[in-house]
């Protein structure tokens, strides 16, 4: 089975920065961190390896989250507007509503009440 | 296994620029600007880890666009950002210069992801108790040994099994936090069905390798 690969990876390969068991490389978090701010300077070992499970943790939640709207539209291929709507619908994901806007170029409305105003032209 | 070591993959992270967002269709224009190229993948996780993960979520006849996989890479590196800024904000009022996981964890709860904190503090105690090991090797390694000694001897005896099912559950599935989503129990687990002892005794003998490298 693969645990004990897993373990004796986790050993060997430590930090240094192998993808082995942890399945996000480590160096791009760590250099992905270091961008975030000015005053980001030290960070421990185990700071980006908290961050390769969480990611996934994320990417994951994201990813079932998207589907579902993927579902609700009946199709089998998860796309780019199915993340956005996902994010619009996710409080946590409150800080990502401006990303997937500038990405799609449209101004995303969080607030459905507008949308039903702009519609109702009948 | 990056993203960036395949070559097929023109209108990967490479071509995206925030600031002009149309250049995404033109595939030429960034060419010539390999600074940027380099800075850009830089800034994400790659594709493939993202892509991969993604999978894992959807059923298998699933398919996932490559622009949804560029979009969760970008999210992915707007949450690292978030979480981190939140943690050093942490880090410089209790005048500390290293962001340590712990920060990372509080930031995490702050944020309003609580239900990532548990198995992430599972995930970081293995860690730590593993490189702790590394320090400690002799004595703990007794003191494991024995262990492994007085688990190994019932292993025969299917009523032992019974006993011995908290402790293999919990590092079973600790080690599976390693590779899987928390949430996401395989049920093909053998540890379920107390009385096949063949697979629990399989169980038992790869957790020697585990049990000497470190169990918490």
């Amino acid at each position: 089975m693969r645990q004990a690969g897993t373990y004796s990876g986790i050993l060997s390969g430590g930090i240094s920065g192998r993808t082995g068991p942890h399945s996000l490389p480590l160096a791009r978090i760590k250099k992905i961190m270091k961008k975030s701010g000015e005053d980001v300077k030290m960070i421990s070992g185990e700071a980006p390896i908290v961050f390769s499970k969480a990611c996934e943790l994320f990417i994951k939640e994201l990813t079932q989250r998207s589907w579902m709207v993927t579902m609700q539209g009946k199709r089998r291929t998860l796309n780019k507007e199915d993340v956005t709507s996902a994010v619009v619908a996710t409080d946590i994901f409150d800080f990502l509503v401006n990303l997937v806007s500038e990405d799609s170029g449209n101004t995303v409305d969080a607030t459905p009440l507008e949308m039903d105003t702009f519609t109702s032209s009948s | 296994m990056e993203g960036e070591s395949h070559g097929n993959v023109p209108h990967g992270p490479n071509k995206r620029s925030p600031e002009s967002p149309c250049v995404k269709s033109s595939g030429s224009s960034n060419n010539n600007h390999p600074d940027n190229n380099n800075k850009e993948q830089d800034r994400f996780l790659p594709i493939a880890n993202v892509g991969r993960i993604m999978k894992k979520v959807i059923p298998s006849n699933g398919k996932i666009s490559k622009d949804a996989k560029e979009t969760v890479q970008e999210c992915v590196s707007e949450f690292i950002s978030f979480v981190t800024g939140e943690a050093s904000d942490k880090c410089q009022r209790e005048k500390r210069k290293t962001i340590n996981g712990d920060d990372i964890i509080w930031a995490i709860t702050t944020l309003g992801f609580e239900e990532y904190v548990a198995p992430l503090k599972l995930y970081l105690s293995k860690y730590r108790d593993i490189e702790g090991e590394k320090l400690n090797i002799p004595k703990q390694q007794r003191s494991e040994q024995k262990q492994q000694q007085q688990q190994q001897q019932p292993q025969q005896q299917q009523s032992e099994h019974e006993h011995n099912l908290p402790y293999n559950s919990s590092v079973y599935s600790s080690t599976n936090l390693l590779s899987h989503h928390p949430s996401f129990v395989p049920s093909d687990q053998p540890f379920s069905l107390p009385f096949s002892s063949n697979s629990i005794q399989k169980q038992l003998q790869q957790q020697d390798q585990i049990d000497s490298m470190g169990h918490w």
